[in-house]
């Protein structure tokens, strides 16, 4: 039972000064395995909070990214899945279903996490899972300032994931939960 | 258990044929054990054993499923109402599934831990995933099982056409995983063949084989009750069938030897003395000890060496520690084979046995083995001088030693030790215990008695917390009773004693510090005293008595009558009655103390005096008092067979001047003489010196320079030595003459700050079984830790040398 984070566009300090405080209570170490970050940090500060979370850490490059040592896109293998990590601002029409299947397809994995829109989205289509897990700060994005914190939370379990999406709506935490299941193929596609 | 029965009848259940082999089910230590422990019934057909076993393992796959959470299982069918608020991954709400799930991975990675260090030189069987859950106990049970299958492999290779599939006339491979289903059918054929007694070829050579192996051949078999999950010896099976045998081994079946209760820290419901469980059995190895080799234990008791500081771990861990793995088979063999039922003996008096682990064969063959590993050391223990290289030799047993001579020899002295347990008083323990708030006041028992002239009270705890109370609210009244009862115990004893009794005292030390309470205290004591004598109505009866004449015909201060009586009695009635001991009653109770004290005291007088020159001396000679009484009382750790009454109140300062009168001076030496006396008496013994002592140092700090008289007995512990310091203190002043006021005034002071620091120094103490069972580290009171207690012990060590001198 792996736990992996998967948090991004946080836009701290330039859009937003912090986590939400609830959110920052519920990320504790020692429970999670692995984060995946989608990009715009922005500054060193939070990659280091991230470490300390979990020594894993995946994270692409988002446009305001002020380490630009961070890849475009990296993948990693966790348990029986392949997954993917774009930070979206590369791939036109921003948040467009079709053209991140696309990504999916030349990165080759079963779960591409993106960002850029700061928008939760979950698609499973029939190459696999596209999730998007929005702004961890609410941090207003290039197209509207109506912004939740939010964040994704994925428990890898053999070939089954269940995603746990974590929303801070007006002043609450709310969890939901989806689950996926690889087909046991060889290939995800 | 009954491995041979069942192999005898196995067999003959079928044919008859095969006789009954003298060591049951010889390599099949998995099976024996199950039997000895209770799990398989000793019944003779093999399906009774499957059936058993199937049972065992369902009720452990029912565990295992309700305790090894598993977030992913949906709860009873109501997956959708499950909060998902509460119950995710990220919850910080403790009850959710996953936090408790985080918990058990929590402990889950500590248990490994433990158990990547355990048998290090078993690596390759132990470092493997599927040893995952055990415990230094399980390890070797695990082990045995896993052994067994091998066996069974390595059986099933030899014999490789017997388990033949006889219908399709070809063999199949052997092999682990396909075992059971060539079994089904080499067994469908053998069952046959078995019950219609047939004269198959097959069957004929069963039996030909080893009986042994028959065994292992029809224990695997995967065909009759049960089926798979009936197979006695089964590879699938070996945790489910190790928790069946470590649950029987912690649990002890009702038998009266439980695992579990050695590893509580607090005192068993039914106990008399109210100690921990495993500080009571390690009272009685010392007094098995002390029945077989008294010349070894009372070396050892003087030294200061505690039972429980290696009895502890061998207890335990049941020698898992001290022995290698393959010896420590042999050993369990021995001890499994052993009836676990408890034998039947109520004393008339309706106590029960003093120690509880000597109530059934298997406790007291586990005793014996521990007392024979001592005596297998006795050389090298009788030439060491110091209660630290005593541990180093115990807790490293050695290598390469002739197991079945030490087996042997514990087999002789389980009849002695069955035997000894039936005449044994609890109240050997019962007055030991003190009643201080420390939990574990482990009394040594055995050790500390040497002096055994006091007779032990058998009164438990809340009498003397009654007794307290009493006390508590007649202050006043008893403070010229001051008896020196004390002296009537031998040194070490009255040592001990004070040091309960300042323990005792100490709690309520503070309120009392601003009263004199001696007098109360001394009718206390006296009272207590007498009730000890009563009760224990042993030879030491005299003396008691003798003590509480003395206590109250003195008419000093009543503090060192009550510091006698309580000593006799039980700490716990004892009162501070140094500080209370305004008149100079201390000097009476010196001139009791004869020699006895005066050889200890130079200890504790030392100790003493330094307290009171630290303290204030109304407080000092309390202190001292109470830190005497914890010393005596950490000496005796292992307060098992330590009456409980003997704990004082811990408010009861005794602060009896330490005024002894010349009769407990008599008794005293006549005490002395005893020194040899039981267990029991030893610990009222030190009871009372050690309320002597605390007398003496309440009341007199000058005095215990002067009292140090030295007629220290060499044998005393410090202990002793520091009761008989305080005491000492009392005696020169007895004998010398009136006491001084201020003499016995900073005694007290002396005495209660000693008692502090044995306060302090059993707190830590008992956390620390490794520290010298010397005076000093009973000072300590609890809490702070160790180094408080070192702090403590000291500090002590320094008024005992004061006292001393």
């Amino acid at each position: 039972m792996v736990l992996v984070l998967a948090i991004g566009d946080l836009h701290i300090p330039h859009r937003a000064p912090d986590l939400p405080p609830k959110f920052k209570s519920m990320l504790v170490p020692g429970k999670i395995q692995h984060i995946i970050c989608t990009g715009n940090l922005c500054i060193k500060e939070v990659h280091d909070y991230f470490k300390t979370l979990c020594p894993d850490l995946h994270i692409t490059r988002g446009e305001y990214d002020e380490d630009s040592r961070y890849p475009e896109n990296k993948t990693l293998t966790i348990g029986q899945f392949k997954l993917g990590i774009c930070h979206g601002h590369q791939v036109i029409p921003w948040g467009d279903l079709d053209s991140l299947a696309m990504v999916q397809r030349q990165l080759d994995v079963d779960i591409l996490v993106t960002g850029h829109t700061h928008q939760f989205k979950a698609y499973k289509h029939e190459g696999g899972v596209v999730i998007n897990p929005g702004s961890a700060t609410g941090a207003y994005s290039s197209f509207t300032y109506d912004v939740n914190p939010s964040f994704v939370l994925m428990d890898i379990d053999g070939l089954r994931v269940v995603v746990y999406v974590y929303e801070f709506i007006d002043g609450e935490v709310k969890v939901d939960k989806i689950d996926f299941k690889k087909t046991a193929t060889a290939s995800a596609h | 258990m009954s491995k041979e029965i069942v192999k005898e009848e196995a067999p003959s259940s079928s044919s008859g044929v095969v006789p009954a082999e003298s060591r049951p089910f010889g390599s099949l230590r998995g099976v024996q054990w199950r039997i000895n422990l209770g799990i398989l019934p000793p019944s003779s057909s093999i399906d009774d054993l499957r059936r058993v076993t199937a049972d065992f393992r369902r009720r452990y796959a029912g565990l295992r499923r309700q305790l090894l959470v598993d977030p992913h299982v949906p709860k009873d069918g109501a997956t959708n109402s499950l909060d998902l608020v509460m119950d995710n991954p990220l919850s910080q709400n403790p009850d959710s599934t996953w936090s408790q799930y985080f918990r058990n991975a929590e402990l889950e990675k500590m248990v490994n831990q433990d158990l990547s260090r355990l048998y290090p030189e078993h690596e390759s069987y132990f470092q493997t995933p599927g040893c995952q859950g055990m415990h230094e106990l399980l390890a070797p049970l695990l082990y045995v099982l896993h052994v067994d299958v091998e066996r069974l492999l390595e059986v099933r290779k030899l014999y490789e056409d017997l388990f033949i599939d006889k219908f399709d006339g070809f063999s199949f491979e052997e092999n682990g995983v396909a075992y059971n289903f060539d079994f089904k059918k080499f067994a469908d054929s053998v069952e046959d063949e078995i019950e219609s007694q047939g004269n198959s070829k097959k069957v004929m050579s069963l039996y030909e084989l080893d009986p042994e192996l028959q065994a292992v051949v029809l224990l695997s078999d995967a065909y009759g009750a049960e089926g798979e999950l009936g197979i006695v010896l089964s590879e699938k099976f070996m945790e489910h069938d190790a928790y069946c045998m470590f649950d029987a081994l912690m649990i002890g079946a009702h038998g009266s030897v439980a695992m579990a209760d050695f590893f509580a820290s607090s005192p068993a419901a039914e106990s008399q003395s109210g100690v921990p469980p495993v500080i009571e059995a390690s009272a009685a190895l010392y007094h098995l000890l002390s029945i077989v080799d008294s010349s070894l234990h009372s070396h050892l008791v003087e030294l200061g060496v505690e039972p429980q500081y290696f009895a502890l771990r061998w207890l335990r861990v049941l020698f898992g520690r001290e022995f290698s793995l393959q010896d420590l088979l042999v050993v369990w063999d021995k001890i499994f084979s052993e009836d676990n039922s408890p034998l039947d003996e109520i004393s008339d008096d309706g106590e029960h046995f003093s120690f509880k682990l000597l109530g059934s064969r298997r406790g007291t063959l586990i005793a014996a083995m521990a007392v024979s590993m001592i005596l297998y050391l006795r050389s090298s223990l009788l030439a060491t001088e110091t209660a630290t290289s005593c541990l180093q030799r115990l807790l490293n047993f050695p290598e390469g030693i002739n197991l079945k001579k030490l087996i042997a020899k514990a087999e002789s002295l389980q009849t002695l030790a069955l035997d000894s347990n039936i005449s044994s008083l609890p109240s050997t323990f019962v007055g030991a215990y003190n009643c201080s708030k420390s939990p574990i006041n482990a009394h040594n028992v055995s050790s500390d008695l040497v002096c055994p002239k006091t007779t032990l009270n058998l009164v438990p705890d809340s009498y003397w917390e009654e007794k307290w109370r009493v006390l508590h609210k007649a202050e006043e009244q008893r403070q010229n009773s001051s008896e020196k009862k004390t002296s009537s115990g031998k040194k070490k004893w009255s040592e001990r004693v004070k040091f309960r009794l300042s323990r005792t005292e100490s709690e309520p030390l503070p309120a009392i510090r601003e009263k004199c309470k001696l007098e109360h205290t001394l009718s206390v004591r006296r009272s207590l005293l007498e009730d000890l004598s009563k009760q224990l109505g042993l030879e030491e009866d005299v003396e008691t008595a003798g003590c509480v004449e003395v206590s109250n015909s003195v008419d000093h201060h009543p503090a060192e009558v009550h510091r006698d009586g309580q000593n006799c009695a039980n700490k716990g009635s004892i009162c501070t009655v140094e500080d209370r001991c305004d008149d100079g009653s201390g000097a009476v109770v010196s001139e009791e103390n004869s020699s006895i004290f005066s050889e200890p005291p130079s200890p504790p007088s030392s100790v003493i005096n330094d307290h009171d020159h630290e303290n204030d001396t109304e407080k000092s000679s309390v202190a001292s008092n109470l830190s005497a009484d914890d010393n005596y009382v950490h000496q005796r750790s292992i307060p098992e067979d330590l009456p409980q009454p003997v704990s004082l109140p811990p408010e009861d300062v005794y602060l009896n001047s330490p005024h002894e009168n010349g009769s407990s001076g008599k008794m005293v030496s006549a005490t002395k003489e005893k020194r040899q006396l039981s267990g029991k008496f030893q610990w009222l013994h030190k009871f009372r010196g050690s309320i002597v002592s605390e007398e003496t140092s309440g009341k007199r700090g000058g005095i215990s320079e002067a009292a140090n008289s030295p007629n220290h007995d060499s044998k005393r512990n410090t202990v002793d030595s520091f009761t008989a310091g305080a005491s000492s203190n009392s005696h020169p002043t007895n004998k010398g003459d009136a006491m001084d006021q201020n003499m016995m005034d900073t005694l007290k002071h002396l005495g209660q700050a000693m008692l502090d620091h044995i306060q302090v120094v059993e707190s830590v103490f008992q956390q620390d079984q490794g520290q010298g069972g010397s005076l000093d580290n009973l000072s300590k009171n609890i809490g702070k830790g160790q180094v408080t207690a070192i702090t403590a012990l000291k500090e002590l060590r320094k008024i005992s040398n004061l006292l001393s001198e």
